[in-house]
């Protein structure tokens, strides 16, 4: 893969999930969640798509359907033009497993996301256990190579998780999604859960990495500003939609999106000079059982007009090209 | 009023755990002026969330307060007995937590849990404090009160059930309110909506509010004084701008350089190592081993909070030769 | 770290002393007492029926039966009863519960069904059913490992419950989730991953199984449907309680050895579940 070229195209996708009702021996759908909504975006190599939203926009369901962690209800998804989806289902088990090496994720939370009962060097090299892609007898090494890259010990390795801060447990978190040697990571919330003094050092040495090993990240938060920092393109998500699509500088100086709009005003500067003019929505983020029709967005919408409340937006760069937004009034922004 | 409306001096707070005594605040200091907005910023462990506590008098066992002076209205706090506190808890100060959901009681209704309060302070009837409950439930901006008066916390979103623990810790009108990390477990255009509220009441009442965050953003906005701590033990006090601007400690530069900014991408500089053992926290000047100013002198003694102008203060040694960098326009 | 909280806890450490205790005299005890099982060699000594003395220190039966012997004889069956049963329930419990939990669709709920059926079995009742039955049958009261089989068909629903439960939890952890982003397959992330997070609430309630276990046993001897020939404190109740007016001797020191063993058991276990979950010390 050359830079410019598309390593996750995903298209169309949509992920319902369904609402249970227990009845005595069986349970009734009664509802469905519409997690992720006919959602295109793609990446290209080496680069750094973010993906902002806030709860329960699908940002994470999204995450984890393009890693096949949970199944799409329709739609493609495609890593280095191979359909994912197709090749999961009926593919041969060494596809699959290819598959899964080239796609990793590092999860939101560090306390969470590594086994307790297993040694960092248990953990990490669970990876060549399962893809027996390292010789037995490289494994020491290896671990202790993968450990110097994201800036830890090799004495490290005879610990478990407990006895490490957060942004160390995230580190390894790191390493170990670098184990399989990956081509593209999602990382969910990966600083969110970590001090403002330490998200510097994990954001710093994603950026790192991704150069050296020349990694495409899909960085999913609600937190902008980390957001900015690293990515090159950012989409938005509502309800799950993708709402605004652009490269990070058009995105952040020239948000065409009410919601986007919104969001960016919502964030606190810390700039005692900065003058605040935040856009507060009214209301709350409705449920996404029961989306509203036409532009979801329209109940909460300073600019909705009559055409929004039935007819959702298409999802085009007709104003501005390369910069995508669903927004019936989007030219008024201009 | 003479004097300061609250006046913390050389506060100790230690947790006495199983694996060792952890000490969460070891010598603060802290004051406040009455309709004051003043800031507490710090991460994790740096123990802003335990001098709220200390003042309260509701610090969690295994913690207790061993030492110093906490000063309200002029009057001696620590040596008050749980009577006394509890007169106070309420009607004088209150405290408005992170998590709502665990801040909120989840078998009484919204009603419940504000005419309970009202009852006992006020010494109103039922009707009356429903009543009272109701015009509270509209101050904080809640649509439909009739409605949510009678529901269940699990019943309302994020948001709503944080605007009802600031109605509940403003119903008795206190002159003074912690804000704990009020807003950072809500989504953002959420957060943006609670803090736009906590600015126009603090306005409206007059009062004089604590605002407890890692978030200089937040900061920037909501504050017009704020104190850095870490590691238990304050670094830096100035008036919001001036931190900003012209900072004097070495943590407050680290901090203002690490963080990223919605405004625009720029190199983050990273703070080296960890958040320290608060059990064996470091000799000399706390923030020692992650500074990149420190001399032998840091290793060995610990700094005092020196004046450096009026209302800025700074606990290094070397506040007069470092040039720091402040945020540039 | 457990270990640290679990020397700690003087409860727990009173209750893992007696059950050591009582191991060693089921291990060695047999070989030093001074009358084999079920002997009734103190009768021809002209005991028979003696109160507690240095000969008998706990006294002789009617019949001529040294309680001490007996007593003594008694714990290797009574802890033999429950260590099995609690090994294979547990087993049993840990093999189904995970199954059902990790695993969505039929399976899981037939498996739930199952065990929900099982849970609500009264098992004393079936043993002593079974055993009416047997003896009826077969002229025969039950022995031991026959009880020890109907102990451990039907023992295992409440682990599996709790097994299931805990499995259903750790299957949305991430670091499940990370493993099978690896490529992991069920069994490695059941096994290497899931169930070494559960042992801690299944130790607990195997230890307060096995003291559960050997009361049952003891109901069962003592209301006359165990094996005469094997001895248990169970049956040494049943022996001593038409006389307990007069040679009281015979049920309390069998009654005092099933309050301790038990008081060890619960006690251990309440140790090990503050040692292994100090989420709720906290």
């Amino acid at each position: 893969m050359r830079s410019g070229d598309r390593i996750l195209e995903v298209d169309s996708v949509v992920k319902y999930f369904d609402v249970l009702e227990r009845g005595i021996f069986r349970k009734k759908r009664v509802g469905e969640v519409h997690a992720v909504d006919n959602v295109t975006f793609h990446i290209f190599a080496g680069e750094t798509l973010g993906l902002v939203g806030e709860s329960g926009c699908g940002k994470t369901t999204a995450g984890k359907v393009i890693l096949l962690l949970e199944e799409p209800t329709s739609g493609t998804i495609r890593f280095e033009g191979r359909d994912v989806v197709e090749t999961f289902q009926h593919g041969h088990r060494d596809e699959i497993k290819q598959l899964r090496r080239s796609m990793q994720m590092v999860f939101q939370n560090p306390y969470n996301s590594l086994d307790p009962r297993m040694t960092v060097y248990d953990i990490i090299s669970e990876a060549f256990a399962i893809h027996r892609h390292i010789p037995r007898s490289q494994w020491t090494d290896r671990v202790y190579e993968l450990l110097r890259m994201v800036n830890l010990e090799e004495y490290h390795a005879e610990r478990y998780p407990h006895e490490f801060s957060g942004g160390q447990r995230q580190r390894i978190a790191v390493a170990r999604a670098l184990a399989v040697d990956p081509k593209f990571l999602i990382l969910d919330e990966p600083v969110s859960s970590l001090d403002v003094s330490i998200r510097a050092q994990i954001l710093n040495l994603l950026i790192d990495l991704q150069k050296k090993q020349h990694l495409s990240y899909l960085y999913i938060s609600h937190d902008l500003s980390s957001v900015r920092q690293i990515s090159q393109r950012v989409a938005v998500m509502y309800l799950g939609e993708v709402v605004e699509l652009a490269s990070a500088d058009e995105l952040f100086d020239r948000p065409l999106h009410p919601y986007t709009q919104a969001l960016i005003s919502a964030v606190p500067v810390p700039d005692p000079d900065h003058e605040t003019t935040r856009i507060i929505l009214p209301g709350e983020v409705p449920s996404p059982i029961n989306p509203p029709n036409g532009c979801r967005f329209h109940p909460r919408c300073p600019h909705a007009t009559d055409i929004c409340k039935d007819t959702p937006a298409t999802f085009e760069d007709k104003l501005v090209q390369g910069h995508f937004v669903a927004c019936h009034h989007a030219d008024k922004f201009v | 009023m003479d004097g300061k409306l609250l006046e913390i001096l050389n506060l100790r707070t230690y947790f006495f755990t199983e694996a060792g005594v952890v000490k969460a605040l070891d010598g603060v200091l802290l004051e406040i002026d009455k309709g004051e907005s003043v800031g507490l910023v710090g991460e994790s462990g740096s123990g802003k969330s335990v001098t709220a506590q200390s003042v309260l008098r509701i610090v969690p066992r295994p913690g207790r307060i061993v030492g110093g002076s906490v000063k309200f209205e002029g009057e001696e706090l620590l040596t008050k007995n749980e009577d006394e506190m509890r007169k106070l808890r309420g009607p004088k100060m209150a405290i408005v937590f992170q998590d709502p959901t665990t801040s909120l009681n989840p078998l009484y209704t919204v009603e419940k849990q504000l005419t309970d309060i009202l009852m006992l302070h006020r010494d109103l009837s039922r009707e009356d404090a429903s009543k009272q409950a109701l015009h509270l439930l509209d101050r904080v901006g809640i649509q439909d009160p009739e409605r949510r008066l009678k529901a269940y916390p699990h019943e309302l979103s994020g948001g709503m059930k944080q605007r009802i623990a600031i109605a509940r810790a403003l119903s008795c009108d206190p002159v003074l309110l912690f804000a704990d990390e009020p807003t950072t477990n809500l989504d953002v255009t959420i957060q943006a909506q609670v803090l736009e509220l906590l600015k126009q009441l603090q306005k409206e009442l007059n009062m004089t509010m604590v605002m407890i965050t890692h978030d200089m953003g937040i900061i920037a906005d909501m504050t017009e004084r704020v104190t850095v701590l870490y590691a238990g033990k304050v670094m830096e006090v100035a008036a919001t701008p001036t931190l900003f601007k012209s900072p004097k400690h070495p943590y407050t530069e680290a901090l203002l350089k690490a963080i990223p900014s919605v405004k625009q991408t720029r190199t983050l500089e990273v703070i080296p190592g960890n958040i320290p053992n608060l059990i064996e926290p470091p000799t000399g000047c706390v923030f020692h081993p992650r500074c990149k100013y420190a001399k032998d002198v840091c290793v060995k003694k610990e700094p005092e909070l020196e004046k450096v102008t009026v209302g800025h203060f700074a606990a290094c040694h070397f506040w007069r030769e470092l040039e720091l960098e402040g945020k540039r326009d | 770290m457990a270990w640290r909280r679990f020397r700690r806890n003087k409860s727990g450490l009173i209750g893992s002393a007696i059950v050591i205790f009582f191991i060693l005299v089921a291990l060695v005890g047999p070989y030093l007492v001074a009358y084999p099982p079920r002997s009734y060699q103190s009768l021809y000594e002209g005991d028979a029926g003696d109160p507690p003395s240095f000969k008998h220190p706990f006294g002789v039966e009617i019949s001529g039966i040294d309680v001490f012997s007996e007593t003594v004889d008694s714990t290797r069956n009574d802890l033999y009863v429950g260590l099995t049963a609690t090994l294979i329930t547990t087993l049993i419990g840990v093999a189904i519960g995970a199954v059902a939990g990790y695993f969505k669709g039929a399976v899981s709920d037939i498996l739930l069904g199952v065990t929900q059926m099982f849970f609500v079995v009264p098992v004393l009742l079936l043993i002593l059913l079974f055993a009416r039955v047997f003896s009826v049958l077969v002229f025969k009261g039950l022995g031991l490992t026959l009880i020890v089989l109907i102990l451990s068909f039907f023992g295992w629903s409440g682990i599996a419950f709790i097994v299931r439960g805990e499995t259903l939890r750790l299957k949305e952890t991430e670091f499940v989730q990370a493993a099978r982003s690896l490529g992991a397959r069920p069994i490695r992330l059941l096994f290497r991953h899931i169930v070494p997070n559960i042992l801690s609430p299944v130790i607990v309630i195997a230890t307060l199984d096995i003291a559960g276990f050997i009361l049952t046993e003891v109901v069962v001897s003592f209301l006359g449907f165990g094996d005469p020939n094997t001895s248990t404190w169970g049956l040494l109740l049943n022996e001593g309680f038409p006389y307990v007016r007069t040679t009281w001797w015979v049920a309390l020191f069998p009654g005092l050895a099933v309050v301790f063993c038990v008081l060890g058991f619960n006690l251990m276990g309440d140790g090990l579940s503050d040692a292994l979950n100090p989420r709720l010390r906290e």
